[in-house]
């Protein structure tokens, strides 16, 4: 079999993703093959016979060698496994019926005993920007486009404070000036979602780690915190506010 | 044409500044996912359509008007040909390159020639736009966009309306502002092409001036908005914004921005609101007339605004993931279109639709692999991007290079492919887009928008202001061009009109009272 010119590399890595490094490596094969096939110069070979010889059906063999093999790819927007249930991971807390059970379990969010306050730590976040108050509402899971369709008809429940996993700006955009708070799972205080809480005046927690909290908790935000800022995750320093569910006296 | 050592070494320069620029941009964010758009995956999509068909579009773009004008026009615009497409313009494109070099379908020096092409148009266009300042990134210049001329800068800062926290302007235009934000994600697809900030222009005392673009708001060339943004009357827009108290320390080269202390709505102070397209002569006001007709545009705009929003919020929730894929792709690949529109040589055919070539990679995107492979691209953690032991990456310190350079041994074995060739055919899954082009001297269809584009070049274009540049104003404000040139940009001014090249900036201030 004809080499290519990445069969020989002096600082050889793989890519930390299992993925890629398994689609890289099946894609290099397909090259490889065609390249031998081809009779030609790599530099003729390269924009001439595999534009033709390299087609849609070899990529989607490639990908499907992963799936054959038993993996479920993780998705990111809802259309991937509503379209490819077969390809993706469960899309689990995206219906109503899911979230009556359904919570986000960071393991690396700091938990605590309910206080004398009938303050119980379930997390902390970035601040985005700094209140005066911190915020108190109803966490309400919202995840698919159902629910912003429901809330868009019906309107978005009062004192509801979304917690999210979607750092953009787009799920939520007909809703997100209704919202009395954010708890955003993922992203930074730059991120879409933060920039949009910014120009509304809506409090955000964004690469917020929580866990156990349940749709209809009372939760409490310390939007008073310190906002995060760029130099912060340049440094790598961590500066959070935290968010309690809050339980009645 | 073959390229020379010093071709290939100002080249190499050139990749590393822009790979530089985009490992800081994406490490003080995360990889960028939505609920509701497969993002990583358009994006990935959209690098294999700009290394396919940029080299083809840029040249026949510069067959009607060079990167170097072209720079000129754009710093007096506020359009889509701004400081997130041109770190686009290079980016994209490399990054499609370094995908597909870690599969193993290209080797570094191959399109060499394609390549040395882009970032020298990269390099002639960011010169010009951003002559003002000199540097040719916002990074380069410490994060800052500096690019408008002093003319300008003194138009908008004389036409403020002061405002403060309560007040009925204030709240309009922060709504206005908002909804504007939210829209533009939308319109965007999740991506934040389609709004801008430059500056900050410094009003002294303690105040600073942001000027924010929002662009491809109306019918435009985005198929996607025909129809569910006929009542936006207004492609683009402008909001210059005065602020108190606080020091617009980053903006970046995404046109955002960070402040010391944290931005707040109560620091705004004034604001103004403009239009401009190719078509215009510079900015034109919108709604400006008085602080209560402002105030009532602000709102006019934000309900609008508002409408298209929940009408493109329902078309994309219904779109397939293929149509989601075209859609992001498209806006992304799209982000230097403007320049076609500028030359007045735009052809749907060249911007909205995926190139056969990238077209065969679709298979592959899934959310999962789509995720990890943008991260590894962007961040250097790909087999291509790493380097002997002994190198400290800028930000990093690691052993990497974000795009791998153009190997100088061509020079003597002549061992690469050119180049990718012509734009070929392309497909979309998407409603093929209405002949309906909103402007801002009516609504046309491409032909008469392009024709009217070629015909009509603002005064302030020719050559006897294009070059009368900052330094030349300095020594020669008093002069009969000078003094023509200001008040070609103070024409639709309320306040400046007619006051020509004299004034300095305690003047505005006196003169607005």
């Amino acid at each position: 079999m004809s080499k290519i010119f990445s069969d020989v590399d002096k600082y050889e890595s793989e890519s930390p993703s299992s993925v890629v490094a398994a689609i890289n490596t099946a894609m290099q094969s397909v090259v490889r093959e065609r390249f031998e096939a081809s009779g030609q110069s790599w530099k003729d070979f390269v924009f001439g016979d595999s534009l033709e010889s390299i087609t849609e059906e070899d990529f989607r063999a490639v990908e499907k060698t992963l799936i054959d093999a038993g993996h479920r790819y993780d998705w990111s927007a809802a259309i991937s496994p509503q379209e490819r249930p077969d390809a993706y991971k469960p899309a689990t807390g995206t219906t109503e019926d899911d979230l009556d059970t359904f919570c986000f379990e960071d393991p690396e969010a700091p938990t605590g005993e309910t206080d004398s306050d009938g303050l119980e730590l379930r997390g902390v976040g970035d601040n985005v920007v700094s209140y005066s108050e911190d915020t108190v509402g109803v966490a309400r899971y919202v995840r698919s486009t159902t629910r912003v369709l429901n809330w868009l008809t019906e309107g978005v429940p009062e004192n509801t404070i979304a917690v999210i996993d979607d750092s953009g700006g787009t799920l939520t955009a007909p809703i997100l000036e209704r919202f009395k708070g954010v708890i955003c799972a993922g992203g930074t205080v730059r991120s879409h979602l933060g920039i949009l809480t910014r120009e509304y005046g809506i409090p955000c927690l964004m690469n917020s780690k929580v866990n156990g909290i349940m749709e209809g908790d009372t939760v409490r935000m310390e939007s008073t915190a310190r906002a995060k800022n760029t130099e912060d995750y340049q440094a790598g320093r961590e500066v959070t506010a935290n968010i309690w569910r809050v339980h009645s006296p | 044409m073959k390229p020379d050592y010093a071709q290939l070494l100002e080249t190499n320069q050139l990749l590393q500044t822009n790979g530089d620029q985009t490992y800081w941009l994406c490490v003080t964010r995360t990889v960028q996912e939505s609920k509701l758009f497969p993002v990583p995956a358009y994006m990935l999509l959209s690098y294999l359509n700009a290394f396919y068909r940029y080299p083809g579009v840029l040249r026949k773009i510069e067959t009607c008007m060079t990167a170097e004008e072209l720079g000129d026009r754009a710093r007096n615009m506020g359009s889509k040909a701004h400081a997130t497409s041109m770190w686009g313009l290079p980016c994209f494109y490399l990054l499609g390159r370094e995908w597909q070099i870690n599969m193993g379908l290209i080797r570094p020096e191959d399109a060499a020639e394609d390549l040395i092409y882009i970032v020298d148009f990269w390099k002639r266009f960011q010169l010009s736009w951003r002559r003002n300042s000199g540097h040719i990134t916002a990074s380069d210049g410490g994060h800052r966009t500096q690019i408008l001329p002093e003319r300008q800068i003194q138009v908008f800062h004389a036409d403020l309306y002061d405002c403060e926290p309560g007040e009925p302007l204030h709240e309009a235009a922060q709504a206005f502002a908002a909804s504007a934000a939210q829209y533009a994600f939308l319109v965007a697809c999740e991506s934040r092409i389609s709004m801008h900030q430059h500056g900050p222009y410094h009003l002294g005392e303690n105040r600073e001036m942001l000027v924010r673009d929002f662009v491809d708001l109306a019918e435009c060339d985005l198929p996607w908005l025909d129809g569910v943004a006929e009542n936006v009357p207004y492609t683009n827009l402008t909001m210059p914004m005065a602020t108190e108290g606080v020091h617009f320390n980053i903006i970046d080269d995404w046109g955002s921005f960070a402040a010391e202390p944290e931005f707040k709505g109560e620091h705004i102070t004034g604001v103004g609101l403009y239009t401009s397209d190719p078509l215009s002569n510079g900015y034109e006001p919108v709604g400006m007339g008085s602080r209560e007709e402002l105030t009532r545009t602000y709102k006019d705009l934000d309900e609008r605004l508002k409408d298209a929003m929940a009408r493109l919020w329902k078309r994309v929730a219904g779109w397939t993931r293929d149509q989601m894929l075209d859609a992001g792709a498209i806006t992304y690949y799209a982000i230097i279109k403007d320049l076609a529109h500028i030359a007045g040589c735009y052809d749907p055919e060249d911007w909205i639709k995926i190139d056969r070539r990238a077209e065969r990679f679709r298979p592959l995107l899934n959310d999962e692999y789509s995720r990890d492979m943008l991260g590894d691209i962007c961040v250097g953690s790909s087999p291509s991007h790493q380097m002997y032991e002994y190198l400290m990456m800028r930000h990093s310190n690691l052993p990497q290079r974000i795009y791998s350079p153009v190997p100088y041994s061509i020079l003597v074995d002549d061992d690469y492919a050119p180049s990718v060739g012509d734009v070929q055919p392309g497909v979309t899954y998407l409603n093929e887009k209405l002949d309906r082009y909103r402007t801002t001297r009516g609504t046309f269809g491409i032909e008469e928008y392009n024709r009217r584009v070629r015909d009509s070049q603002p005064k302030t274009h020719e050559d006897r202001f294009r070059f009368l540049c900052e330094p030349s104003i300095k020594y020669r404000y008093d002069g009969a061009a000078a003094d023509e040139l200001y008040k070609l940009h103070q024409e639709n001014s309320r306040n400046l009109r007619g006051r020509g090249a004299g004034l300095r900036r305690s003047d505005i201030e006196a003169l607005r009272g």
